[in-house]
């Protein structure tokens, strides 16, 4: 038994065995047609299928599919909506990344510094002792180490 | 920018009446009469061009019946996002503007993954014993995005005031599969609304159908001459 298209039911038209609709709107699914039909017109969509190869139209009738209800649901913006809500995503994800890097290069600088600070206090240190060690020979062998 | 009609000395024409039919009334060869529903978005010049591409795309009827049912305050925006996407649907057949949709989603995925590798490694810089060193980026390559994978515009409030960012939504379709935190489509950049005066959205979908071009001009729908920031 042949069971009309989704297309064909919404047009209540008979669904020919070569209807350019049937492959993209299965009965199952109604509001399919049902919004891609609102916005665009059955009209336009069958020229639109018919000028492009079979292998592309499937991913054609998607792509109007989810742009006719992008305006079904936002009928001033539409698509653009999304675009700007990307767009807004794109900037802050950016602004979140140079924070970071930021963040993170703040923190490197200041791990060198504080390495840069212990090695120089470890051979302050260390010449202070070794100064100590050498006072016994007198002080003519005592040298400045610059520090009191 | 709020939709005007012409205010110039009816030279454009973009008004029914003395001053000569609209661009779209011209393109479909037939009177353009007072209050015609295209008259103050379409001038006679330029107007008949992004017509055309509206009309092949949408159809004339399609756009007055969608016109009709939104205020008049923001009718120019929606012009202009329908011009958008009848140039973009010409442009690319199969994807029309979904291809620059799948472009951007690619675009904050690649972000994010950056974002949170960086993140990690912050926060083992953080930590207080040497930590052993963070592995190698390892940004795995997303899967293909799918139509499914793409934001909707569900629940998108008609109300495009900047109160509603960043409130949760409920997303009808399945979307952002890829990404570990939901996208909220009401997280708008901007206001589509003309009575805020210039709203980001609005802006943007200037801006995206001037980049497109027109066929002749690379301006973007165009009431008249005296409208800013419109033709370029």
């Amino acid at each position: 038994m042949n069971t009309r298209c989704a297309a064909c039911k919404y047009l209540r038209r008979r669904c020919p065995s070569d209807c350019i609709f049937s492959p993209y709107f299965p009965p199952h699914d109604p509001q399919r047609f049902a919004s891609i039909h609102r916005i665009y017109g059955a009209s336009n969509v069958a020229r639109m299928l018919q000028q492009l190869p079979v292998n592309q139209r499937a991913a054609t009738v998607d792509c109007l599919y989810y742009e006719a209800q992008c305006r079904v649901q936002d009928p001033v913006c539409g698509c653009v909506g999304v675009i700007s809500l990307l767009y807004q995503e794109i900037h802050n994800a950016e602004t979140k990344l140079a924070k970071t890097k930021a963040q993170i290069a703040l923190f490197v600088d200041s791990n060198s510094a504080r390495e840069d600070f212990e090695v120089e206090s470890d051979l302050n240190v260390l010449l202070h002792e070794e100064g100590n060690e050498f006072a016994h020979l007198g002080p003519s062998n005592q040298v400045s180490f610059g520090f009191t | 920018m709020s939709a005007t009609p012409s205010s110039s000395g009816g030279g454009s024409g973009s008004s029914g009446g003395g001053g000569g039919p609209c661009g779209a009334c011209k393109f479909l060869r037939r009177k353009c009469v007072l209050g015609c529903i295209f008259a103050p978005y379409f001038d006679s010049e330029q107007g008949a061009a992004h017509f055309a591409a509206v009309h092949k795309v949408f159809g004339a009827s399609n756009v007055s019946k969608l016109l009709l049912h939104i205020p008049v305050q923001k009718r120019l925006d929606a012009v202009v996002t329908i011009c958008y996407e009848a140039q973009a649907r010409l442009r690319d057949p199969v994807y029309g503007c979904v291809a620059h949709i799948f472009a951007l989603q690619q675009q904050v995925v690649n972000l994010q993954a950056e974002l949170s590798y960086l993140q990690a490694h912050l926060a083992t810089l953080e930590l207080p014993s040497p930590p052993p060193p963070p592995p190698p980026p390892t940004l795995v390559t997303p899967p293909p995005l799918s139509i499914s994978d793409l934001p909707s515009a569900t629940s998108v409030p008609t109300t495009y005031d900047l109160s509603s960012l960043f409130e949760p939504i409920v997303q009808v379709q399945p979307s952002w599969a890829m990404q570990q935190r939901q996208m909220d489509p009401r997280q708008y950049g901007g206001s589509c609304s003309t009575s805020t005066g210039s709203g980001d959205l609005q802006a943007l979908a200037r801006e995206l159908v001037h980049r497109q071009g027109s066929p002749q001009h690379g301006s973007a729908p165009c009431a008249d001459a005296s409208s800013p920031s419109m033709s370029k």
